[in-house]
């Protein structure tokens, strides 16, 4: 396992300070990574280009538009946050690590350890970038279904026989058949434990209320 | 009554010399012996006709008159001298060779707790007792201008509780009797005001300093995290083959300029707490606005509160103390950011203007979007230890008042037409500064 991601993954970097940013900038691109600066939470919003590739963004907690912890929440667990801050009180940090921080460091940070926390937030980023990709691909399946295709699947999936799926929802063992080879196609599921699978990927709350509302008794 | 001139012309030129000592900045005002020295012209005045030498009829006021008085003319103390002295805010009294008092004004009954009349033909020792000991004739027959001219005693009041107290001594005739003009100050109220005056700036200075400490931490942090990171990406720069010198460089500039910043928030820092007397120079107040602003910054941050600054250009210079004058600034500044923390996010605006004004002063103002000031609260902001916050010392806008004073300008908040509150120091700036003594107008 690698312990930086280089190649098309990118470091953001928010501070108010222009001296940190560049700092830290400096240092970050001399590690081999690619690095884009921001002086504001608002224009890290506004302008960071979350959709391109991997990415994650170190982070000052103190911004004269908002704390860093408003930031995480607007951010929404999008990309991996390595925390910066001047004094992290336990209250501060507890609640930044509780919303999902990569990491929480203490300002002035040492380079290894700042190199290192990024290298992991990183690698979490691109799988959170692969899951995601694949996750967006499943949903895109997801969606070509009928609704009955969908009410089929769900009860499939809980390994309800084809008989057992008719009885539920009222209707005859070889029209389930035929829905349960579309859903099959759709889901470009080869076996029975792909689709499950799939599902679980996507834990859509609509299958489950399917299911529950199909079911007579 | 031994009258030369007009009685309303004496009452005018009395009323002026009051309200000069009203309007003098509290330095003068508390110097019991020019203020003696002052009344003795008057009552040197009313004397003059029996005065022998004609070129004193119409003397010219200044310190060589002083003087004269001190060491020859004695003044008479007539009627009309009296009601002046009644007026006077400064408790003073009048006492005979025998050490009765002939004469107590308003100000010293108050001082001593009697009501008008009761001590009339008292003795002098009931107020101070240790005229007794040394005996009124003592008194009269001391050289008038030696030092113990201003002495210390402890006074006694009314009610028996005694107190210390400036006693300023002074000859002069009643009646054609000798006599002596004692002022008398009471000096836990002098010594609050003058001693301890600058103890207590430096000491609000201090505890301001402390409300920031956290935040001034974090100012200092921030030139240490960029020398810190760019000092390891230079060795990892160097490691390199072959070696970037351009970055090398670049990064070594860096690292002087993030030194020099850290350097200059100590030196700020040590300003602020620095203790010592005021040091009068021409001071540029947008230096002052910012040297300011670079202090309560990353606590405004803190405390999610955006603050802008409106500096106008070509601020002509003001003379004064430029620590004291940050004080103010540091005060009405940390009162805004308190005044607008629990304020929601639109609100938690804090404003700071410098400007000149049409008649040449400068104006500093602080504007905030707070609750504002109730009538009550607009009454007594600027009176010592009264304070809207929980944990306040209610010190830092009456010694605000007391410097900006001091400096001949003037403070004064207002609530805003759009809410919240405002806070204005107007202060002399230095070309018209000998026109501008007296504090211009909102």
């Amino acid at each position: 396992m690698p312990a930086t991601v280089t190649g098309s993954t990118r470091v953001f970097v928010v501070d108010d300070d222009e001296g940190v940013r560049r700092a830290l900038a400096r240092l970050l691109r001399c590690a081999g990574h690619q690095t884009e600066v921001f002086d504001s939470a608002r224009s890290f919003l506004a302008g960071a280009d979350l959709s391109v590739g991997p990415a994650c963004v170190v982070l000052d907690l103190r911004l004269p538009d908002g704390n860093g912890l408003e930031v995480q929440r607007e951010l929404n667990m999008s990309l991996p946050i390595v925390f910066l801050t001047g004094h992290g009180d336990i209250s501060t940090t507890v609640d930044a690590m509780k919303a999902g921080a990569a990491d929480f460091l203490v300002k002035p940070v040492d380079d290894n350890i700042l190199l290192e926390a990024v290298g992991r937030a990183l690698l979490r980023a691109t799988q959170m970038y692969e899951s995601r990709q694949e996750l967006a691909e499943i949903q895109l399946r997801l969606a070509s279904l009928t609704p009955r295709e969908r009410e089929v699947m769900a009860l499939v999936v809980t390994g309800r026989l084809n008989k057992q799926v008719a009885f539920d929802l009222g209707i005859a063992e070889k029209t389930i058949k035929i829905h349960r080879a579309r859903v099959m196609e759709k889901m470009k599921a080869r076996s029975l434990a792909d689709l499950i699978h799939l599902s679980d990927k996507v834990s859509i709350g609509g299958f489950a209320s399917a299911r529950c509302s199909a079911r007579p008794r | 009554v031994q009258i030369g001139m007009p009685n309303h012309g004496i009452f005018h030129k009395a009323i002026v010399a009051v309200n000069g000592w009203r309007r003098a900045p509290w330095h003068s005002r508390f110097r019991p012996r020019a203020v003696l020295a002052d009344l003795s012209r008057f009552g040197w005045r009313l004397s003059t006709p029996i005065v022998v030498e004609p070129q004193k009829v119409f003397p010219i006021p200044g310190r060589a008159q002083e003087h004269h008085v001190c060491i020859g003319e004695v003044p008479l103390i007539g009627a009309s001298m009296r009601d002046t002295l009644e007026i006077v805010p400064v408790a003073i009294l009048c006492v005979d060779t025998t050490g009765m008092i002939t004469f107590i004004n308003a100000k010293a009954r108050l001082l001593f707790g009697y009501c008008s009349d009761e001590l009339a033909g008292a003795s002098a020792n009931l107020l101070i007792p240790e005229w007794q000991a040394h005996g009124a004739r003592a008194m009269v027959t001391q050289p008038p201008c030696s030092d113990s001219l201003l002495h210390t005693a402890i006074a006694r009041r009314r009610d028996g509780a005694e107190f210390p107290a400036e006693v300023t001594m002074g000859p002069c005739r009643i009646d054609g009797e000798p006599a002596h003009l004692a002022v008398v100050v009471e000096r836990s109220e002098r010594k609050e005001l003058k001693c301890n005056r600058q103890e207590l700036a430096h000491l609000t200075r201090v505890s301001a300093l402390g409300e920031l400490a956290g935040s001034l931490a974090h100012e200092l942090n921030q030139p240490l995290t960029a020398i810190l990171s760019n000092s390891q990406a230079a060795q990892r720069f160097m490691e390199a083959d072959p070696i970037d010198v351009d970055e090398v460089r670049e990064t070594l500039e860096d690292i002087v300029a993030d030194n020099r910043r850290a350097g200059e928030i100590i030196r700020k820092m040590r300003a602020l707490v620095r203790k010592c007397d005021m040091e009068w120079q021409s001071v540029d107040i947008g230096g002052v606005v910012h040297d300011v602003l670079s202090l309560v910054r990353a606590d405004a941050i803190v405390r999610g509160i955006h603050t802008t600054l409106d500096v106008a250009p070509a601020i002509p210079p003001v003379r004064g103390d430029k620590v004291q004058l940050q004080q103010v600034l540091l005060n009405l500044m940390l009162n805004a950011l308190d005044a607008v923390q629990h304020r929601p996010a639109d609100d938690r605006l804090v404003t700071v203007r410098a400007s000149t004004e049409t008649d040449g002063s400068v104006r500093l103002s602080v504007r905030d979007r707070g609750h504002g000031l109730t009538i009550e609260q607009m009454d007594k902001i600027f009176q010592p230890f009264f304070t809207s916050k929980p944990h306040g010392l209610g010190l830092g806008l009456s010694i605000s008042r007391s410097i900006v004073s001091a400096h001949g300008g003037r403070i004064w908040a207002e609530n805003n037409a759009e809410g919240g509150a405002a806070f204005h120091v107007s202060l002399p700036s230095v070309p018209v500064a000998g026109e501008h003594q007296k504090c211009p107008q909102p």
